[in-house]
């Protein structure tokens, strides 16, 4: 699928094929695409476990319920469970001056071993490792880069998926093994849509120019309507929710699985 | 309702139909009627109803459940709200939990199992939901 139509068919999909298993290989995709995203200090902010639904008990399952989470998580076949690694920022001196050798960051930016060791690491980074707001803020931002890159990338391979309030975190430290200094981020559950893939139309956003501004905040960034077209050839900008059968199908899946209606 | 905030206060489409829902209360069976034009059994057939017959058997189920409980529809849901301090209304985590539970054993007592149970279940969820209580309906996978 072409990039603008991955970015324009994303949607929050609800509605899974519950029988359907996710290959391992699709999982794979989205975990190398999530560790190529944009990182400061190329540093490992996040890190993920994945399970599958039907290795969790019913138990744990039912801990994971909140109140933006609950059905999905009997129809997603597969969960990850998205952290920050709130030690990140160690080893950063050695990576930074890795990207020094490798001319990723170079004189002409005023980059050099010396200016890491002497002026970046103590002076800026290594008292930042230790404000844990200032810690959390970038963790949260970095890992947010990385889970937008896997989220793309299961929609260019066909599978739904959705982010959830991550609960239940410390019923699930146990069971999976996390350390102290994983701070829970998301849930992203995934599998095959069982709605169509744009689950009733694009979801409503303001225009552009409510958003972004041109060197001034009085100035709103104005749409090229050339562009605008362009897009919507593309799949970026498409229908609009709701498609006139969009209750009727939420009827019917809800039907399919029980689920009020 | 009975001492209970307006679960239906400020949402959209709330009142527009006046109190007459898409089955009023005349067009059904003696025994629904009283049963069926409780505001908060109006409300869920606006909401969720398509108008079918079996539109009848959700209610007759939803009138047993509040039967086994001893409460009415919209006491029902007022049992699932409370007021917090400042006058604001609040979804009671206590009444949603009871709430819950009660309908459990009410689908196990009506011999409802395996998907049955779970369709079951989450009706009379849906009847909360829509009277703007979060319910947390599994769904029938196997």
């Amino acid at each position: 699928m072409e990039f603008n139509r991955v970015v324009g068919t994303r949607r929050s999909i609800r509605f899974f094929k519950s029988w359907r298993p996710v290959e391992r290989e699709k999982l794979q995709v989205m975990f190398e695409a999530a560790n190529r995203a944009s990182r400061s200090m190329n540093a490992d902010y996040f890190r993920a476990i994945v399970v599958n639904r039907d290795d969790l008990d019913a138990k744990t399952r039912d801990a994971l319920r909140n109140p933006t989470t609950t059905a999905d998580l009997d129809l997603a076949p597969t969960y990850i469970f998205w952290y920050i690694d709130l030690n990140y920022v160690e080893g950063a001196q050695d990576r930074l001056k890795e990207l020094v050798d490798q001319h990723a960051l170079s004189a002409a930016h005023g980059w050099s071993r010396a200016y890491v060791d002497d002026f970046l690491w103590p002076q800026v980074l290594e008292p930042i490792s230790k404000d844990l707001n200032v810690v959390v803020f970038m963790g949260a931002v970095e890992t947010g880069i990385a889970i937008c890159n896997a989220i793309n990338a299961a929609v260019d391979q066909g599978l739904g998926t959705c982010m959830h309030a991550f609960t239940a975190n410390e019923q699930l430290k146990p069971l999976l093994g996390v350390p102290d200094s994983w701070l829970p981020v998301w849930l992203q559950l995934v599998g095959y849509p069982a709605e169509e893939p744009e689950a009733g139309g694009q979801r409503p956003r303001n225009a552009i120019s409510k958003l972004f501004f041109e060197g001034h905040v009085d100035r709103p960034f104005e749409e090229d309507p050339e562009v605008t077209e362009r897009l919507k050839r593309d799949g970026m900008i498409q229908t609009p929710g709701p498609f006139p059968y969009r209750a009727q199908e939420v009827k019917m899946l809800s039907r399919m699985y029980g689920l009020p209606e | 309702m009975t001492g209970a905030p307006d679960p239906h206060r400020g949402e959209a489409g709330a009142g527009e139909r006046g109190g007459a829902g898409p089955l009023p209360a005349g067009d059904l069976p003696g025994e629904l009627a009283d049963f069926a034009a409780a505001a908060s059994v109006q409300h869920w057939l606006e909401r969720s109803g398509d108008g079918d017959g079996a539109r009848l058997a959700d209610i007759a189920m939803l009138q047993r459940f509040c039967g086994s409980i001893g409460t009415n529809p919209d006491d029902l849901v007022a049992q699932c709200l409370r007021s917090t301090r400042s006058g604001d209304t609040a979804i009671s985590a206590a009444g949603r939990r009871r709430t819950d539970q009660a309908i459990t054993a009410f689908v196990a007592a009506e011999g409802a199992t395996g998907r049955d149970a779970i369709v079951l279940g989450n009706k009379l969820r849906a009847f909360l939901i829509h009277n703007g209580i979060f319910m947390q309906g599994s769904a029938a996978i196997d």
